[in-house]
């Protein structure tokens, strides 16, 4: 508080500057709050096994999420369905500490019938919400943990011709709960030529099944030159296509990340040999409007699709109950008019024979 | 060709019932003795006497019979007709080995066998297994230097990845040296790229069974063809993905399931994706996986003859499966044209055996195992199937002209 004070002070009694009250130090104050009380971030990874989700990972957060990793058989992969493993990790730089969630699926297409490899993470996912959803509604709101998934990252193998047809099913059933951003994995199998075809196909295919992938928003009319160029260029990237590595190798002099064939050396962090400088960047500049995305349209979107459904966990909107009532109250009312009309009919019938 | 060589020929003592022709050459033998240039170019010495020793009252023990009843059987059924009228002039043999005094001729039957199958040219079938994007065609298109598989670059709007594996064969003949082969590839679109890929090894299968019932009617003919055409699957390239990690169960159910009909040669695919080391550790893991599986893929270690048979194959059993690189451009490399890939980073030279072991697939497949892919299908698997097919149902019934005529076999 002590900075602030002093620039109060200082403006307040600065002379040249009499309107001036000082709530332009707003930003700065929550920016202060804000570092001190962290970020937090959850980032799914959804991919076949050995397209490098790991080793990415690892690269972008220079750290090592999995330590003892055992890669498991073929027979030991017959048993397994998805399985969700969330791995936590504090990562601090300057002062600014980021608590990141990384959500794995193992098990994602492996087996040989893959229908419904998608609904353990389409559950994981709803989960999170239902369970923010609830403490959002409850009495002490002071230390909600957001768990909700803010990105997906659906890695797209670079073998194939563009999408196969597990890509497209999973991601139009994600693409309305998570922000889906597609990443070509271990790019280095394809030569330039060939990663430009594979990505305009992969984005013709993503337009023809009408998947809704995050999109970058626009760098606003305010910002500086640079930061609106590397906006453009980030757009006209996607999908990333990526290389990881944490190993360091020697080359033209320098110790570099990459990976050494015989035939040369792949430089992680090069843009000219892959884009995984661009997905860094896009992850670190957009993590924010990840989170309000996340925030203002996938959650919300659940949100009210939860709250229209009531307490019930059953697929019945409101409105069909009311249909429902009413027909039923028709029914009784007929019912009481015909019991109605039968008393008629046996009063008379009474009359006409006491009559007689 | 096959490495065929045929046994030494060291002719029994013969009983000396018919002395020869004195001075007669032995019959339908071409002097003078040509080299022995069997299916890779090259003569060899000729034979210490060039000029023929009248054998006179010698028996010329003949064990021409003796020898091409062995040959026949790698040819295929060729040499059968051929060599009867070779064995034909000359006495029997028996007992031990005695020295020949002169030159016959007989080692020529191996250029007589040459120039009838430059004459009537081979066929071969290969079947190429694996998911699609994990280059099929380019590796085949490699393999034999021309455009015989027809590349999908990419399934168009109107071409959807088909829902059911289809079988799609296509032929070409390809001549080198004056050999003619009719290389026919048959390709597998569809498998493994659906969702559900629950038994779609079940129309391979078939195919190929097919195949080897096509050929069974034929040989169980009563008027049979001269030349039955074949086309029996004498190879299967199957096509393992660089996961880097281990095999899929799809991979393992697949060999499984198919090792038992024909030839599965396991390929990993698109290896410029792993180091060298990760390309080591895959490997081995691949291999012990196999083997858990009790998978045999060829060279199959039951079928080896004789130990160099099983030194050599257990030299390329080790180096199983290759991992290669496929590539139809070219590129200058070192003021060189070769075939590769060319990316920011570096050229990968299709046939430098430093990046890649395209080059040893190559010599393993067609420079020294062709022959004997085509034997182990024509003895081992297409006799499974035919002795299963004959023990079923009381066994087939030939189709003749005349359709009242019923034999049982």
């Amino acid at each position: 508080m002590s900075q602030a004070d002093k620039m109060k002070q200082g403006q307040l009694t600065n002379p040249e500057t009499p309107g001036y009250v000082g709530f332009a130090n707003l930003p700065n104050q929550v920016h202060r709050k804000s570092v001190k009380k962290g970020f937090e971030f959850t980032l799914m990874v959804v991919g076949e096994s050995g397209l490098g989700k790991s080793t990415l990972i690892n690269s972008l957060f220079l750290t090592d999420l999995y330590p003892e990793r055992v890669i498991p058989g073929a027979a030991e992969k017959i048993e397994r369905t998805v399985q969700i493993e969330a791995s936590t990790v504090e990562i601090e730089e300057r002062g600014v500490k980021l608590r990141l969630t990384v959500v794995d699926t193992p098990g994602y297409g492996d087996a040989i019938n893959s229908q419904d490899c998608f609904s353990t993470i389409i559950s994981y996912i709803d989960d999170q919400f239902e369970r923010y959803l609830h403490d959002e509604s409850g009495l002490n709101r002071r230390h909600i943990v957001d768990n909700r998934v803010h990105c997906c990252f659906y890695f797209i193998s670079p073998l194939g011709h563009g999408l196969k047809p597990l890509d497209v099913q999973f991601m139009k059933a994600i693409h309305n709960k998570v922000n889906v951003v597609p990443v070509i994995a271990k790019a280095d199998t394809l030569t330039l030529r060939e990663r430009e075809r594979l990505k305009r196909r992969i984005l013709d295919e993503i337009d023809e099944h009408g998947i809704k992938i995050y999109h970058l928003p626009d760098a606003e009319s305010d910002e500086d030159e640079d930061f609106k160029e590397q906006t453009r260029i980030l757009k006209a990237s996607i999908p990333f296509a990526v290389v990881g590595s944490n190993q360091q190798i020697e080359a033209k002099g320098k110790k570099v990340r990459g990976r050494l064939y015989p035939w040369g050396v792949v430089e992680v962090e090069n843009p000219e040999h892959n884009d995984f400088l661009k997905l860094r960047t896009m992850l670190i500049t957009h993590m924010q409007d990840l989170q309000e995305v996340t925030q203002d349209l996938h959650y919300e979107n659940f949100r009210s699709e939860r709250l229209k459904r009531g307490g019930r966990k059953g697929p019945e909107p409101e409105e069909m109950d009311k249909d429902m009532i009413l027909q039923e109250k028709e029914a009784e009312l007929r019912r009481m008019q015909e019991m109605i009309a039968k008393m008629q009919a046996q009063m008379q019938n009474r009359e006409g024979d006491g009559d007689v | 060709m096959s490495d065929v060589v045929p046994p030494e020929v060291r002719p029994k003592p013969a009983v000396p019932a018919k002395p020869p022709n004195v001075g007669a050459p032995s019959p339908s033998s071409p002097f003078p003795p040509q080299g022995l240039g069997f299916g890779g170019g090259g003569v060899s010495a000729p034979p210490p006497s060039a000029i023929p020793v009248p054998i006179g009252s010698h028996p010329s023990s003949h064990v021409g019979s003796h020898i091409v009843g062995h040959v026949a059987g790698h040819a295929g059924g060729h040499a059968p007709a051929h060599s009867a009228g070779h064995g034909h002039g000359g006495s029997h043999s028996s007992g031990g080995g005695s020295t020949l005094l002169g030159y016959i001729g007989i080692d020529t039957i191996i250029e007589q066998m040459r120039k009838k199958t430059m004459k009537t040219g081979f066929d071969f079938n290969i079947m190429v297994v694996g998911h699609s994007g994990l280059g099929k065609s380019t590796l085949v298109n490699t393999l034999f230097k021309s455009q015989v598989s027809r590349k999908t670059a990419g399934w168009t709007r109107d071409e959807k990845i088909p829902k059911t594996v289809e079988i799609k064969s296509v032929s070409h003949v390809i001549e080198e040296g004056g050999v003619k082969m009719k290389l026919t590839v048959v390709d597998t679109p569809g498998f493994g790229d659906q969702i559900n890929n629950d038994n779609c090894w079940e129309p391979i299968s078939k195919y190929i069974n097919e195949q080897f019932e096509k050929f069974l009617k034929e040989e169980v003919n009563i008027t049979r063809k001269k030349r039955i055409p074949d086309t029996r699957v004498h190879c299967c390239l199957y096509f393992i993905p660089p996961t880097g990690h281990c095999l899929r169960q799809l991979d393992t159910e697949f060999m499984r399931r198919l090792s038992h009909s024909v030839n599965i040669i396991p390929v990993i695919a698109k290896a410029d994706t792993m180091t060298m080391e990760e390309r080591q550790e895959f490997k081995q893991r691949v291999r012990k996986e196999l083997e858990a599986n009790g998978i045999e893929f060829y060279p199959q270690k039951e079928f080896d003859d004789d130990m160099e048979d099983k030194s050599d194959n257990d030299k390329i059993r080790e180096a199983m499966p290759f991992a290669v690189v496929g590539s139809d451009k070219e590129h200058q490399v070192n003021g060189k044209r070769v075939l590769g890939r060319k990316t920011p980073w570096g050229i990968i030279e299709v046939e430098n055996p430093n990046h890649c072991e395209f080059a040893q697939l190559r010599d393993f497949l067609i420079r020294s195992h062709l022959q004997d892919l085509k034997e182990v299908t024509h003895n081992i698997h297409y006799e499974t199937y035919r002795a299963k097919r004959l023990n079923e149902n009381g066994g087939l019934h030939p189709i003749s002209s005349n359709d009242t005529q019923e034999s049982n076999l």
